[in-house]
C-alpha cells in the first residue's frame, strides 16, 4: 500500500507541478518563441481559403452581442454622432497611387454585399449577424496599392482606456478575401455606434478581433512593424496571434 | 524470470512526448475554456441550449450548472484561486491551467502549439506501428468481439482462463483502438471545427458536429474521455507491478516470468 500511496502522490505531484512549470516556461523567451512558430505553421496550413458559411435570416441574433473597447467617447466621435455621421470621412492612404477619403454616402454608391456569418469570438462565444457593406477589395482597387504594398491596417477611433488605439491589419490576401466587407449595416438597420458605426470592419474567416470596429482611417503598407506595438493590431501587441484563423 | 524488450524506442518516445502533451493541452485548454465558461449544444451561442456553466453568482460564490442543475462549487470551480495570490471569478482555478493565471492568448499559444507535437507524435507512431505489424496486432477485429466479454470474466474471476489471444488481450485491443483511432482522432477534428479558417475550408466538419459551440462542447468531453483513459491506465499500471511497467516505458525492457507466455 506504500506503494500505492508513493505512485498516487507522484501522479498528484506530477499533475500539481504542471502549472507552475508551465507558468514558469511561459516567462522564457526562447520557450516563448518556440511555442510562437505554431502560428506560422497554422498560417500556412490552413491560411485564408473557401467561404465562411453564410447563414438564413432567421439565424440571425437580433441584439448582437456587444464586445470589446467602449465606444468611442471623444468629440471628434460624439460630433460625428451629433451628425448623424453624414460628416464621416474615410481616409485611405499609404502606398497606394490614388489616396482618397470616402463619405458614407460614397460608400452608399458603391456595388454593396450582405453576408449573414457567424462571428468567433477569441473567448469562445459565436453569434451570428447580418452585415451589409462595401467589400474591402474594392475599395483597395479604388486606391490601387503601390506595387510594394503588403498589408492593409485599420485604424480605430476607439481606444482601451490608456490612450492605446485599437488597430488590426490583414495582409492582401485577406485583405481582398470576397467576403472582407467594410460594414456599414447591421441586421438591416445603419450600423448602431455600440457596433462599432459608422463603418467596421468583417473578417468572417478570421475570430473577432480581426473585425476592427469604428474604423477611421485604412493605411496601405509594406510593413506593420512600426506602428504601435509593431505585431499588426491590438491584441497581436498584447501577445494574440497576427493569423487569426484558429 | 527474464527480461523481454517490450517497447522500441519511437514507441516509448512517443508516450512519453503525448504525456507532456496531453498534460498541456489540457491544462491550457482549461485556460483556454475559462474565457468563455460555457458549453452550448448549438452552432452560435445560445443560452437556451446551454449544457455547462460555470459561473460566479456573487463574490465569494463559485457554481457549476450541467443541464439546469446548480451545484454549489466554491473553491473548485466559478470562485476560486487567480494565481495571483487571492480568489476571483475564474471557472477553474489557476493551479490546473497554463499558465497559472487568467492569459488567453499565451494559453492559446501552449494550445496551439502541443496540440502540433501530439498530433506529429501521433503521425510518426502510426506510420511506424504500421510498418512493424503492430498495429495489426492492436487493432480490434469483428473476430475479437465474441472475446470481449469471455476476457472480463476472467478479469472478474469469473473464469479460470482468458480466451485464446495475441500479443494484446481483446479488452485491450478494444480501449487502444477506442482511444487511439476513435477518441483522438475526434478530439482533433472537433479542436480543427473550431477553428474559422477551417470552417470556411470544410464547413461540413462544423455541421456534422451540430455547429461550432456544439464542437466545443464535443472537444471538452472528448477531454473529460481522456481524462478517464488517462486513470484508468494509470490505475493499472500502479496496480500490475508499477515498477517493472515505469522501466519498461522508459528503458524498453520488461521482467516476465518464464512460464508466461501472454504478456500484459
Amino acid at each position: 500500500m506504500k506503494r500505492r500511496l508513493f505512485i498516487a502522490t507522484s501522479i498528484g505531484a506530477a499533475l500539481g507541478g504542471c502549472g507552475p512549470i508551465g507558468t514558469a516556461l511561459n516567462g522564457n523567451a526562447a520557450v516563448h518563441g518556440l511555442l510562437e512558430s505554431a502560428e506560422s505553421l497554422n498560417h500556412a496550413v490552413i491560411g485564408t481559403r473557401g467561404l465562411a458559411r453564410e447563414y438564413r435570416e432567421r439565424d440571425v441574433d437580433k441584439d448582437f452581442r456587444v464586445n470589446g473597447f467602449p465606444m468611442p467617447s471623444d468629440s471628434r466621435y460624439m460630433s460625428l454622432i451629433a451628425h448623424d455621421f453624414t460628416n464621416y470621412r474615410m481616409a485611405v492612404d499609404g502606398a497606394v497611387e490614388r489616396r482618397r477619403t470616402f463619405s458614407l454616402a460614397e460608400l452608399a454608391a458603391m456595388p454593396q454585399q450582405a453576408q449573414i456569418t457567424r462571428h468567433d469570438c477569441v473567448e469562445g462565444w459565436s453569434a451570428i449577424g447580418k452585415w451589409q457593406g462595401v467589400r474591402l477589395g474594392d475599395v483597395l482597387d479604388a486606391v490601387v496599392p503601390r506595387a510594394g504594398a503588403r498589408y492593409v491596417v485599420f485604424h480605430c477611433m476607439d481606444n482601451d482606456g490608456q490612450g492605446n488605439l485599437y488597430y488590426e491589419s490583414l495582409d492582401m490576401h485577406q485583405a481582398r478575401h470576397p467576403q472582407a466587407l467594410l460594414a456599414t449595416r447591421l441586421n438591416d438597420a445603419p450600423l448602431d455606434p455600440e457596433h462599432g458605426a459608422p463603418v467596421r470592419l468583417r473578417v468572417p474567416t478570421q475570430l473577432g478581433y480581426k473585425s476592427a470596429k469604428w474604423v477611421g482611417r485604412i493605411e496601405v503598407v509594406g510593413s506593420f512593424a512600426n506602428i504601435a506595438g509593431g505585431h499588426g493590431g491590438y491584441w497581436e501587441d498584447q501577445g494574440y496571434e497576427w493569423y487569426a484563423g484558429i | 524470470m527474464r527480461l523481454i524488450y517490450r517497447y522500441a524506442l519511437l514507441t516509448r518516445v512517443s508516450h512519453w512526448l503525448w504525456v507532456v502533451a496531453f498534460a498541456v493541452l489540457v491544462s491550457s485548454g482549461l485556460q483556454i475554456f475559462n474565457a468563455s465558461p460555457n458549453l452550448d449544444a448549438s452552432d452560435k451561442s445560445d443560452p437556451a441550449r446551454r449544457v455547462l456553466t460555470i459561473s460566479s453568482p456573487a463574490d465569494g460564490v463559485g457554481t457549476a450548472t450541467i443541464f439546469r442543475h446548480t451545484f454549489v462549487t466554491t473553491g473548485w470551480l466559478g470562485w476560486t484561486d487567480d494565481g495571483l495570490g487571492s480568489r476571483g471569478p475564474h471557472a477553474f482555478p489557476a493551479w490546473i491551467t497554463i499558465p497559472g493565471f487568467q492569459d488567453l492568448a499565451d494559453g492559446r499559444r501552449w494550445h496551439l502549439f502541443f496540440a502540433w507535437v501530439a498530433g506529429a507524435c501521433w503521425l510518426i507512431w502510426l506510420i511506424s506501428a504500421w510498418r512493424k505489424g503492430s498495429l495489426r496486432e492492436m487493432l480490434l477485429r469483428p473476430s475479437d468481439v465474441p472475446k470481449l466479454w469471455p476476457m472480463q470474466a476472467y478479469y472478474l474471476k469469473l473464469r479460470k482462463t482468458p480466451p485464446p489471444h495475441g500479443t494484446y488481450n481483446p479488452l485491450q485491443k478494444a480501449a487502444y483502438t477506442f482511444v487511439l483511432f476513435l477518441l483522438a482522432p475526434f478530439v482533433v477534428l472537433t479542436g480543427l471545427a473550431l477553428s474559422p479558417g477551417i470552417d470556411a475550408l470544410a464547413n461540413p466538419l462544423t455541421v456534422v458536429l451540430g455547429g461550432r459551440q456544439f464542437a466545443r462542447l464535443w472537444h471538452f468531453a472528448g477531454m473529460l474521455l481522456l481524462l478517464g483513459f488517462f486513470g484508468v491506465h494509470t490505475f493499472q499500471v500502479a496496480t500490475q507491478g508499477v515498477f517493472n511497467q515505469m522501466r519498461s516505458m522508459i528503458t524498453g525492457w520488461y521482467r516476465t516470468s518464464e512460464a508466461e507466455t501472454v504478456e500484459a
